[in-house]
């Protein structure tokens, strides 16, 4: 889909492999308070995510504008109406402490933090080679990993019927219907025939897939064989020394004075 | 009941879970046009996110489907490239299990509208958890969170609660859902009318 | 001969239903045999085939009963639908998904993936393609690779060619014989004409899901001929008879006047691209028109450009008005969509055609008359109060042209109106459609049926590579063509 042909080493890394070191680092970073580590963190993975994707610099940019926007969008809220002592700045409603601004960038930070690792993630790994090493390295049971990756396949077919529905709701005249109850009228039109035809499909493809021998036993053989390789210690070695030097650098060199 | 779910429960639940996905990616454009007003108008629409457990699990009334749900409907977004990707994973799961855990206290019996309302408070109970840890909402100040919880628990009991609940009535009308839900021992009696 | 397939007195029934869908049916099947479930849509043939495999109810939980089941021990299925039997997006890797599931050595995979596309004659640039950039035809081979894969000795083929356009359809059918020759295989199907020098053995079902006659296929075929014909099987000669029998008429209104709808130099874009191109084409009322076309030429890109579904530009006017300027374009032309269900949106047969005039805000009484008229006329009085989802394929496809024109416009759009549809639900269409278009009501659609066109079209239009090739007037009274080569 959106994975990159220009492979890098975080290609190479093994999928469930990746996918653990990212949810880890998510979690440690929801126990991280620390504005500066928090920064630090962020910036170590921002680089990541900017050189070692494999993506043009012009489609990484592209992919970044809505960095800015969760950014602003995470703080804004805290800063404005945050909690705090030393007032900065007050109207109406609004007010603007020290200690919200503070937090405020904070949130903005791990917001910032978790995008620049999802995209790392979902640039750098095919679903079908994530789903495969979840079956080999962490034993998810081939069902729910073919289910998976059954409805990836279907995601451009069902956005192809939202537009078909859309056209067909402007030729029924849907557009001429106004207030509430146009809007359930709407929001019905378009779910049902969406839910009951994926229904369908989705029973129907898990029948075509038992036709072709489909059983949940674990013995099967893979078209894709997943291990692990010295990329993998590198990756997580990455990630290691970003948490101690970051948290090094943030008592010795603060980017913010707190 | 055989052990666990069969491959046709799950392929529906996921697939269930990825429609809604599509129609999250729309409500997020919305969302997110609404939310830098800083004022929670935003969190009315946000109960939206909570509506594929109690779906799946009105639609196929089997154990463990509206976690799974909640799950499969958070990775689309994952793996569709969404910024936001890894958040709504992970809330993701926190959101199903809190939704699993009421539909597991009615020993997976009850479907009524009731249920739907309890799950989808659940579901919104597990954000608001998740916003504490992520969002560090703890430290809005009092008036302003008050609005903020307001706005989302009355937002998701009724999108994730008396929405869920008709939409999966009108399914039921287009018979689909007899696709998908256990056989009873009264229609296999019924083979030997004469 | 060994019997390799077979089933005594079996019961079924689904949930819900009020009926038995089988009663006590026995039937059986020798090794070798190839073998043609023929019966009205609805009477249970690919329930059956579901059964003889043992996908019911192994698979799909259905009760049922019989005093004897034999499944075979080994075997393949062909489904109608491309894009709802294959379950990884790449080529190789669907193939290889069979090879996993019987265990095959991850180095033998590549070897076998290339020999199976070879034998359905599937020649991929690399192994390694997205299914999505496959025709539907590609596609069905596919599936057959995918079931040689397996190695069966029994084949279930379910209206594999359903789906296709009718080159498509033959090439099919070509490649199964091929493969099928020394393997028993089982079949449903609606239209029958390449089935026919394939098969030796006919099953003929009734509408209650008997059993009412089996044997060699000449003999079914003369005797039961009548029986097909009301079940509306598309069996060889089926059209001829229809023309025989009705002699449809082509004759022009007078086409003078302000054309209905007029384009010049127009374009239609997907995704900012030139997807379709009209030098010049003009649309007068009591017009039957048919876009005829390869599959991908831009027939239905078409429609939707004048329908303005898609971005267009260039002139383009409906009754001298410019269509930017028209303020409800609804409101003089319609659409019927290829799958009935999308334009669905009532709980009710009766509300799905009542929602326009209610939109249209008539009165209850207007509404009444008008809504059982139709119901009337389509054939729809029986199921008026069923979830419009709950119908038959050829109740869908009429519910759908009946809620379309239930407010009269002056244009209506088809996409493919007769795809899939037994001949009697295809014939009645088509004189609903004719009777239409004698009312001065212009039809314009986009079928792959060359029947239509040489005997329901007034005019012709070819689509080649997203371009309007040719513009024929056509008329049966005259044996009057004229052609207008638009470009090349």
């Amino acid at each position: 889909m959106i994975v990159s042909s220009a492979e890098t080493w975080l290609h190479k890394v093994n999928p469930s492999l990746k996918l653990v070191a990212l949810i880890v680092l998510c979690i440690v970073a929801l126990f991280i308070h620390d504005l500066n580590y928090m920064m630090n963190v962020t910036l170590g993975v921002l680089l990541l995510f900017l050189c070692f994707t494999g993506h043009s610099i012009k489609h990484i940019l592209l992919l970044s504008i809505p960095f800015c926007f969760i950014f602003i969008s995470t703080s804004l809220t805290m800063i404005l109406f945050g909690k705090g002592e030393t007032l900065w700045f007050e109207w109406g409603l609004i007010s603007i402490t020290e200690e919200s601004f503070m937090r405020g960038l904070l949130v903005g930070f791990r917001a910032l933090l978790f995008a620049a690792l999802g995209l790392t993630f979902s640039l750098t790994t095919r679903p079908v080679n994530l789903f495969y090493s979840l079956m080999q390295q962490v034993k998810l049971k081939p069902k729910y990993a073919y289910s998976f990756m059954a409805a990836l396949r279907l995601i451009p077919i069902m956005m192809e019927e939202f537009q078909t529905i859309r056209n067909a709701m402007k030729v029924r005249g849907f557009e001429k219907g106004k207030g509430i109850r146009s809007v359930y009228f709407k929001m019905k039109a378009y779910s049902i025939p969406l839910l009951s035809g994926s229904i369908r499909r989705a029973h129907r493809i898990a029948v075509a897939m038992e036709a072709k021998r489909f059983s949940d036993t674990r013995d099967r053989t893979y078209y894709y064989e997943f291990g692990f390789s010295k990329k993998d210690h590198g990756f997580i070695l990455y990630f290691i020394i970003l948490l101690l030097a970051g948290f090094y650098l943030s008592i010795q060199f603060p980017l913010l004075p707190i | 009941m055989k052990k666990g779910l069969k491959l046709t429960d799950i392929l529906v639940t996921i697939v269930i879970a990825v429609a809604f996905g599509i129609v999250y990616i729309v409500w997020g454009s919305l969302y997110y046009s609404v939310k830098p007003l800083g004022l929670h108008v935003d969190q009315l629409i946000y109960g939206m996110w909570f509506i594929a457990g109690p779906v799946a699990f009105l639609v196929l009334r089997k154990p463990g489907v509206a976690l799974l749900a909640e799950i499969a409907a958070a990775s689309g977004e994952f793996f569709l490239g969404s910024p936001w990707g890894l958040t709504v994973l992970l809330y993701g799961v926190v959101q199903g299990l809190f939704a699993e855990l009421v539909f597991m206290a009615f020993k997976y019996k009850k479907f009524n509208m009731s249920v739907a309302v309890l799950a989808a408070i659940a579901s919104c109970l597990g954000s608001v958890l998740m916003d504490f840890a992520y969002g560090e909402i703890g430290a809005l100040s009092l008036w302003n969170l008050s609005l903020f919880m307001i706005a989302r628990f009355i937002g998701s009991i009724f999108f994730a609660g008396v929405t869920a609940y008709y939409l999966v009535k009108v399914l039921e009308a287009t018979g689909v859902t007899n696709l998908v839900r256990p056989v009873s021992s009264k229609d296999y009696a019924e083979l030997d009318q004469k | 001969m060994e019997r390799i397939v077979h089933v005594e007195k079996l019961r079924m029934k689904f949930p819900g239903d009020e009926s038995l869908l089988f009663k006590d049916l026995s039937v059986s099947f020798d090794r070798g045999e190839k073998v043609l479930l023929l019966g009205p849509s609805g009477c249970g043939k690919s329930t059956l085939l579901q059964v003889l495999s043992g996908l019911i109810p192994n698979s799909i939980e259905v009760p049922m009963k019989a005093e004897e089941l034999k499944w075979p021990t080994s075997w393949g299925y062909v489904f109608q639908d491309p894009d709802s039997q294959f379950c990884m997006p790449f080529a190789d890797e669907e193939i290889a998904f069979v090879l996993e599931n019987l265990s095959v050595p991850k180095q033998e995979m590549k070897e076998r993936i290339q020999h199976h596309l070879r034998q359905v004659g599937l020649n991929l640039k690399t192994i390694h393609t997205s299914i999505d950039t496959l025709s539907g035809g590609m596609k069905q081979r596919l599936a057959i690779a995918s079931v040689l894969a397996l190695e069966p000795e029994v084949i279930f083929l379910d209206e594999p060619t359903a789906m296709l356009d009718p080159e498509g359809t033959k090439e099919i059918w070509d490649l199964l014989k091929g493969i099928g020759r020394d393997k028993t295989v089982i079949i449903v199907e609606h239209k029958i004409d390449h089935v026919l020098e394939f098969i030796d053995r006919i099953v003929l079902f009734n509408d209650d899901g008997q059993i009412i006659a089996d044997g060699p296929k000449d003999t079914i075929l003369s005797l039961y001929k009548n029986e097909m014909k009301e079940h509306g099987i598309w069996f060889p000669g089926v059209w001829d008879e229809y023309i025989h029998d009705n002699k449809p008429i082509r004759e022009h209104q007078s086409s003078d006047g302000v054309p209905l709808m007029q384009v010049q130099g127009f374009s239609g874009f997907r995704k900012k691209e030139e997807k379709i191109k009209v030098e010049e084409l003009q649309v007068h009322s009591g017009e039957w028109i048919v876009i005829r076309g390869e599959n991908g030429a831009g027939k239905s890109t078409l429609l939707h450009a004048l329908m303005q579904f898609i971005k267009t530009n260039g002139t383009y006017e409906l009754m001298g008005t410019p269509i930017k300027r028209v303020k409800n374009l609804t409101d003089h032309m319609t659409f019927v969509f290829q799958n009935p269900e999308f334009q669905f949106v009532a709980n009710s047969v009766y509300e799905e055609i009542a929602y326009s005039l209610r939109i249209d805000k008539r009165t209850q009484q207007e509404i009444g008359e008008r809504v059982h008229s139709l119901l009337e006329v389509f054939r729809l009085e029986a199921h008026q109060d069923k979830h419009p989802f709950q119908l038959s394929m050829g109740q869908k496809r009429r519910l759908s042209v009946a809620a379309s024109i239930v407010i009269e416009k002056k244009i209506i759009l088809l996409d493919e109106p007769t795809f899939g549809q037994d001949s009697k639900n295809t014939f009645a269409l088509l004189e609903w459609f004719e009777e239409y278009r004698r009312r001065g009501i212009t039809v314009i659609m986009v079928t792959h049926d060359d029947h239509i066109s040489n005997n329901f079209a007034t005019r012709i239009w070819t689509v080649k590579d997203g371009d309007v090739i040719s513009d024929e007037k056509v008329s049966t009274q005259s044996g009057f063509v004229e052609t207008k080569v638009l470009s090349f």
